[in-house]
């Protein structure tokens, strides 16, 4: 910690940094970026520029740098096996979501970083969205005892289909990629442990049947005490594909009140030109930039404290089991029971 | 021109308010008598005052009554069959209260009667009667949106019946006369509109419901997953959703997935806002009921088969029984 600043090197300068973590990391004062690596060295020295960082493509290299926290934000393959190069060579590390392809990756990952004693913290950014934490307050401090949330997180994917996300091997496909935010939001609202998955999906756009991946996907997730979460992820939605144009919709009914929000009703932006534009956020991303940024304080708040983190690996970790099960459910086409393995 | 007679059987639910107002303001018919069955006969004695239509302590009695030409049967629904079929003997034309029966063996019993004895038999489900959806429908059907993908029937909510003041509702929790609570109550409505919306049966069906919000003895919310025979696939969430302060008393809402388009249905019902102490939304429009009675009328003067038919309604049912057994044994119900 050289003037008291955490050293942190960044893997992968592709989209999620330059248009997430660059402008959060940037705004942080009590951080260095010291190194960034990328596969693709022009990515990588563009990214080092920007932070007067030194650029790396070997990722053996930038390790033996002196770093605290590496951030890993590359695609969800590639998740283990970096996160645990870095945490093997004494490294915390901050992972973009989801943790890992695979929950065996992600069980394995938990446990060396516990063994090593280092942070592992998973990038739920929902969890920094100003909107969910207010709903979150007011669910506490009003009582509403939520029975039945349903949480739409859906899309049009702009990607061309020799992206990595149309890859299910490379990213678990929209069950996987979107779902744990939808699985952890649930989760998280309910404060309940889920116990039965039911998932279905289908293939719309081109690029799905190309690829044999489902671009749509509904869970229906029964949570203890009778609750019930409903998710609808979405890559397919045909909205238009100048901006990625990403909604969320959410209707909490609970025993004491009801709770929705859509930006459908309430748009941030609204735009009327020759063509009506949706209402949007920001380009590309899910959520607001400063989520992004709230996240990475909070993450680095608890590397150089040594606190507890508001979401950890292991609810990370649920939340990718909770879409694996769904996955799993939409292929045998019955429900499945979460914990136990099949019904 | 001779107007149709109309008897309305019952007052137990609470449509009956709007069916009999309806009705006596058609050109074409004529509100003629009401019969005091089932719950609420004090509410029936003083419509048929207010409408001055003839009163029958009992609705053996108006079907005998030659100038009836047609009923609309608003009883609980446990006694549907019952009179449904009286009604089909005494050759009038019926207008059935969803959903159509109990079970699927009076639904035939009741069919077969009406078929038997000629006269028309329809269920009214209102959604498709609403001005948004049927522009929905016909652009859906224009190819607008391309191939129909997903549809999410966001909302299909109603404040629960304990808030209906001055009306005995008690039936409604009682599982023997209803055959179910908030989601039998709703979701029929929410079903047809899939129904008509794909044009094609659902294959498979998962669904969740239960006593979620109240402690009711019968269900109040029920979500349920459907996948139609055409690869549409859709979420329904339908019951008394609605809290007492919420300013919609019946709230109906769609997202419509196509593979070029998205429709976005804010609202079945469209309305204006009013702010005092608390907001309240009123409809500007409600053509869903003044369409069910006209096609009704309709179907009846031209002799045509009515939009919604017995066997409509029945497969209707079929779909809301097997969303109730799925959620019984957590297991997907292929039809």
């Amino acid at each position: 910690m050289a003037n008291g600043k955490l050293k942190v090197g960044v893997i992968g300068c592709g989209n999620i940094f330059n248009l997430a973590h660059k402008p959060a990391l940037e705004k942080i004062q009590s951080i260095k970026v010291a190194a960034c690596m990328d596969v693709d060295e022009e990515r990588a020295v563009k990214g080092a520029k920007y932070f007067n960082a030194k650029a790396f493509v070997d990722l053996n290299e930038f390790l033996d740098l002196d770093l605290d926290v590496v951030e890993i934000l590359t695609p969800t393959y590639t998740h283990a096996e970096l996160a645990l190069a870095a945490l093997k060579r004494g490294k915390h590390v901050i992972i973009e979501k989801p943790i890992a392809l695979t929950s065996e990756e992600a069980e394995k990952m938990i446990k060396v970083a516990e063994k090593e004693g280092l942070k592992l913290f998973v990038g739920h950014v929902r969890r920094f969205d100003k909107r969910w934490v207010q709903i979150k307050d007011v669910i506490k401090n009003r009582n509403i005892l939520p029975m039945q949330i349903k949480k739409n997180e859906v899309q049009g994917l702009p990607f061309p289909s020799d992206y990595w996300y149309w890859d299910e091997s490379k990213s678990g496909g929209v069950a996987l990629d979107l779902g744990v935010h939808v699985t952890d939001f649930l989760r998280w609202l309910f404060e309940s442990e889920p116990v039965e998955v039911f998932g279905s999906g289908k293939m719309i756009k081109e690029q799905a049947r190309e690829r044999n991946t489902y671009d749509h996907f509904v869970m229906m997730i029964k949570f203890e005490g009778g609750k019930l979460g409903i998710a609808e992820v979405s890559w397919a939605y045909p909205y238009p594909a100048r901006y990625g144009v990403f909604y969320h919709h959410l209707d909490i009914i609970g025993k004491n009140g009801r709770i929705r929000y859509t930006p459908m009703d309430t748009p941030v932006v609204g735009v009327a030109k020759s063509q009506f534009e949706m209402p949007r956020f920001s380009p590309l991303l899910s959520t607001f930039p400063d989520a992004f940024e709230r996240e990475l304080r909070h993450f680095f708040e608890c590397i150089r404290e040594d606190k507890e983190p508001t979401v950890s690996a292991k609810d990370a970790l649920i939340a990718l089991k909770i879409a694996e099960k769904a996955k799993e459910s939409a292929k045998l086409g019955k429900s499945v029971e979460f914990g136990g393995g099949e019904e | 021109m001779k107007k149709l007679n109309f008897g309305i059987i019952s007052y137990a639910h609470p449509h009956a308010l709007r069916y009999g107002q309806t009705i006596a303001e058609n050109r074409k018919a004529r509100l003629y008598a009401i019969s005091g069955d089932g719950a609420n006969s004090g509410v029936a004695k003083g419509e048929a005052k207010k409408h001055k239509a003839k009163f029958y302590k009992d609705y053996e009695s108006l079907l005998r009554d030659e100038n009836v030409d047609a009923v609309y049967v608003a009883i609980e629904t446990y006694r549907h069959k019952e009179i449904a079929i009286r009604a089909a003997e005494e050759g009038k034309h019926i207008l059935l209260e969803k959903p159509i029966a109990l079970t699927l063996e009076d639904a035939d019993e009741i069919i077969k009667t009406a078929e038997k004895n000629d006269v028309k038999l329809m269920v009214p489900f209102n959604p498709r009667f609403t001005s948004p959806l049927i522009k929905a429908k016909s652009m859906i059907d224009a190819g607008e949106i391309g191939n129909l993908e997903y549809i999410n029937a966001i909302s299909e909510y109603v404040k629960p019946p304990i808030y209906l003041q001055g009306l005995d509702m008690s039936w409604f929790f009682d599982v023997k006369k209803s055959g179910g609570g908030g989601f039998m109550d709703t979701a029929p409505h929410g079903i047809d509109s899939l129904l008509w919306l794909t044009g094609s049966m659902p294959k498979r069906i998962f669904a969740d419901i239960g006593s979620k919000i109240y402690g009711f003895p019968v269900d109040d919310v029920g979500t349920a997953f459907l996948e139609f025979e055409n690869g549409v696939m859709a979420i329904l969430s339908a019951g008394w959703g609605n809290p007492k302060g919420y300013p919609y008393g019946l709230e109906i809402k769609y997202y419509l997935v196509g593979k070029e388009g998205f429709l976005d249905v804010r609202t079945a019902y469209p309305d204006f806002a009013v702010y005092q102490d608390k907001t309240e939304r009123i409809y500007w429009e409600r053509p869903d009921v003044q369409g069910i009675v006209n096609t009704f009328i309709e179907s009846i003067l031209k002799d045509k088969e009515p939009p919604i038919t017995g066997k409509d309604a029945k497969n209707n049912l079929i779909i809301v029984l097997s969303a109730y057994e799925s959620s019984r044994t957590g297991k997907v119900v292929k039809l």
